[in-house]
Order: structure tokens, then sequence, then C-alpha cells
């Protein structure tokens, strides 16, 4: 009876031992990542064993998570400021940082719209009731929007007919819902809905905003530090590109305060 | 949102607006309610007190599927006229109108149903029509009930904020006070929203206090 729960013991600490070597990494990332991350993550568990759990967010909300002491351990926002604040902030290891995907910025109308716009010029010139894009301030997909209506002087005739979303995919289902004339999305948001729900009207114009990057960072208080670097690192890698490609995403490019991910 | 005062404007003129319209459908749904006994009475009222129990996400989804874009409402509408209350002041209103009107409801009901019977037959005999016996007799009778009613109603109209969020959204420059509120703690930008948090709390403890005078007053 003795040997019998001694071997049971045994086999049942064996069995824990080999569950708890592979790791849980808690990745708080840009909503426009969903799916590919997902994706991703899905490659990664069945290779090495470790699960990558998400929190999706504006890249602002996940911040503010983050900053309020949330269990991330990997922090990947759809442009640098956010990044740069954590830093800042002294909650984000500055080495660990590397841009792992870069984006292009669209206009979308709803699948079944009357409207005559075919350019963000269009926006300028006619009726457009109500334009959504995400919140400037902790949307970077509305960041870049602002920044792109700035350029092409359309600020003063959209005033008061801007609605924002919490985050880029709220901005997106408006335009899916028809409760919008126009947003402005990334191009792998309005590919994830898919041409039957939204049309792609136009890119925006070269240099109208800043470069869209997706910067990812560890986050100091992490338990799963090591985890966490595995992980950043297999996003540098060809399958993980391919999956981000497969969903839209561009090659990472370099930004003033890293250089693109080195390539293997 | 350093700026109180559009928040505060446009919250007030809502949940105005909200509690006239709830004045007019709740006064005499509450005097119907508290004198007739009908089938389904009851599971009318259960649909009248739902707002007070939902969540306020579902009564915004109710209110999106029903009154959006090609909502089961809205769709019924002519073809050129393509009606959505999504960002809209009407649907503002409606979701304070849908969650104050039980709070004026349930004291009307049973205000009226304590005003004196005698009374009122009295002014049946005297050749009151029923339109003269409700607004000469009935209403000042419950007028008590009434108002207590009306102030709870204005003040959860005012503080309405789940349903209004999805309805209503965020709208740079067009914001209700609550979500003023709630968008400068998401920035996060706390500070900024303490002038709305003491207006919104100032208001309603005026308010919540009125109730109280009010109804300590009627039991004279």
């Amino acid at each position: 009876m003795r040997r019998t729960v001694l071997i049971a013991g045994l086999l049942f600490a064996v069995a824990f031992a080999s569950v708890a070597s592979a790791a849980t990494i808690r990745a708080g990332v840009a909503v426009s990542l969903k799916e590919a991350m997902e994706e991703v993550a899905k490659g990664y568990e069945s290779k090495t064993g470790d699960r990558v759990e998400f929190a999706f967010g504006s890249s602002g909300q996940v911040m503010a998570q983050i900053k309020g002491g949330a269990p991330v351990d990997l922090f990947i926002s759809a442009a640098d400021k956010q990044v740069d604040e954590l830093i800042a902030a002294g909650l984000a290891d500055a080495d660990t940082r590397r841009v792992v995907a870069g984006n292009t910025l669209v206009l979308i109308v709803p699948r079944d719209s009357k409207d005559a716009i075919d350019s963000f010029d269009a926006l300028g010139k006619v009726a457009v009731k109500r334009l959504a894009i995400g919140e400037p301030k902790t949307v970077p997909a509305g960041q870049y929007a602002q920044q792109v209506l700035k350029k092409l002087r359309l600020t003063a005739a959209l005033s008061g007919r801007v609605v924002y979303g919490a985050n880029v995919r709220q901005a997106l289902d408006y335009v899916i819902r028809g409760e919008v004339t126009a947003g402005v999305v990334y191009a792998t948001d309005a590919k994830q809905a898919g041409a039957d729900k939204v049309n792609v009207v136009a890119e925006a114009p070269k240099g109208s905003h800043d470069p869209i990057v997706y910067p990812a960072v560890v986050v100091k208080k992490s338990r799963q530090a090591d985890a966490a670097k595995r992980f950043l690192d297999h996003l540098a890698s060809d399958d993980a590109r391919q999956v981000l490609k497969k969903h839209g995403f561009t090659e990472p490019r370099p930004t003033a305060t890293q250089p693109a991910a080195d390539k293997p | 949102m350093s700026d109180l005062w559009q928040p505060l404007w446009l919250s007030l003129r809502i949940a105005a607006v909200a509690t006239v319209l709830t004045a007019v459908l709740a006064t005499p749904l509450a005097y119907a309610m508290a004198r007739r006994r009908f089938p389904g009475r009851s599971l009318l009222e259960g649909f009248i007190l739902l707002p007070l129990v939902l969540p306020p996400t579902v009564v915004g989804y109710i209110l999106i599927v029903a009154f959006g874009k090609g909502g089961w409402f809205t769709r019924l509408l002519p073809e050129p006229w393509d009606y959505s209350i999504v960002f809209r002041l009407e649907g503002a209103v409606l979701a304070a109108l849908v969650v104050a009107l039980p709070m004026l409801y349930m004291p009307a009901k049973a205000a009226f149903g304590s005003v004196d019977r005698d009374l009122e037959d009295a002014a049946r005999i005297e050749g009151a029509n029923r339109l003269q016996l409700f607004f000469r007799v009935s209403v000042p009778l419950a007028r008590r009930g009434l108002v207590s009613g009306l102030l709870l109603a204005f003040a959860r109209a005012l503080g309405e904020f789940g349903a209004t969020m999805m309805v209503f959204g965020w709208q740079p420059d067009n914001v209700t006070l609550p979500i003023s509120i709630y968008k400068a703690w998401e920035e996060p930008n706390l500070p900024a929203a303490a002038p709305a948090v003491v207006a919104l709390s100032v208001i309603s403890l005026g308010l919540v206090l009125a109730y109280n005078v009010t109804l300590a007053r009627s039991r004279d």
C-alpha cells in the first residue's frame, strides 16, 4: 500500500513538473492584431508547449491597464507612443523593444453605401454625415487618422461630424453597421471584416501620417520574462511573419527608436 | 476634458426631455394599472420595471437592435428615410427615458392606489368625466407621490451611462456628463474628471434630498 502511494506520488510530481515547465505568458496586444496573434500563438503552443493568453484592447487601454498593475508579461502596441510611455514610467524593459509588424491606413465605407466617396479628399467635398475614427489620444489608429485629416486639411470640413471608437474595431463596427458614412481603420481590419461588410475606398496618401509600427516590449514586473522574450523572438521568425503577412500586415519598418526586427 | 459646461448642459437637457416624456407616459399608465385588472397586466408591468434590473449593456443592445440602422422599427420607415438613433440626441433621450420610467411609475402607481376612492366617487357624482377626474381630482391628490417620482426619474435620467454610451457613443465635444467622466478615466486623466464628478454628485444629492423631503411631507 505504501509503495503504491509512493509511486502515485512520484508520478503526480513528474506530471506536475512537466506541466509546470510549460510557461503561460499573458500578452496585452493592440486589438488590430487579434486574429493574427491568436493564430501565431496556436502554432507557437504546438511547437513549444508555451501558452500565450491574450488581453486585447486599444493600445492606450492596454497600456493603462499595465500602468494600473495588470499582470501582463508582453505588450504589443500599434504605435510608439504607448511603449514610450511605459518605458518612461519604468514599467517596460527598453532592451527588449522590437517592432514586430507594420500596417496601412485605409478609408472604408459600408458595403451598400450610396455616397460618392472615392478618396480621402472626397470627405471634404461630399456630404459626410459622420466619420468614425479611433479616439486619437488612446487609439493609435485614431492618432494616425487624425494626422491624415490634418495633413489633407479636412479637419475644419469634418468638424462636429467625427465620432470616436474606443478602439479601431469599434470604428470598424460603426461602418459595418452603417451607422456612419465612412471610417478610417487599418487595411487588416477591413480585410478581417471582409468585402461583404465594408468597401475599401482608398489608402492614406504617402506621408500623410507617421509610419504605422507595432513595437513590442517585455513588461518589467513580469514573472515570465524569459518566456515572454522567447515568444517575442518567435514573432520575428518566418512562421510568424507568414501568418502576419497572410492577415495583411506589412513588414516591420525601422522607427526612430528601434530598427526593424532582424531577419533570421 | 476641462470643459464642464458642455457635458453638464447636454446631460441636463437630455434628462429634462426624458423626464417630461416619462411624466407624459408613466402617469396615465400608472393610473390605469392602479385601477384595472386585465389579462397580461403583470407581464406589462414586468416590462415597465425591467430596466430597473437589466444591465445597462442589455438596455443599450436592445435599443440599438430595435432603433439602430436597419433595426426592427427603423427598417419599417419609408425608403429614403434611413434613420437610426445611434449618435443622435433622440437616442440619448430614449436611453434615459427607458431607465427613468420605472422610477416614476412605481411611486405614481402607489400614489394613485392610495387616493381616497370616496373623493373620486364624489367627483363622479358631481358629473366629472374621466379626463376631468384624472387631471383635477386624482393627479392633485396623488401629487406628492408624483413629484417624488419625478425627482427620482430626473436623477436617474441624469446619471444614465451604460446604455447611453452604447447608443450615443463618443462624440468629441458632444459628451454627456457621465461619459465625460469615464473618458477622462480611460485616458487616463482622472483629475480632469473631478469637476464633473462633483457636479453630478451635488446635483444628484440635491435631488435625492428633495425626494426625501417630498415623501416626508406626504406623511402629514
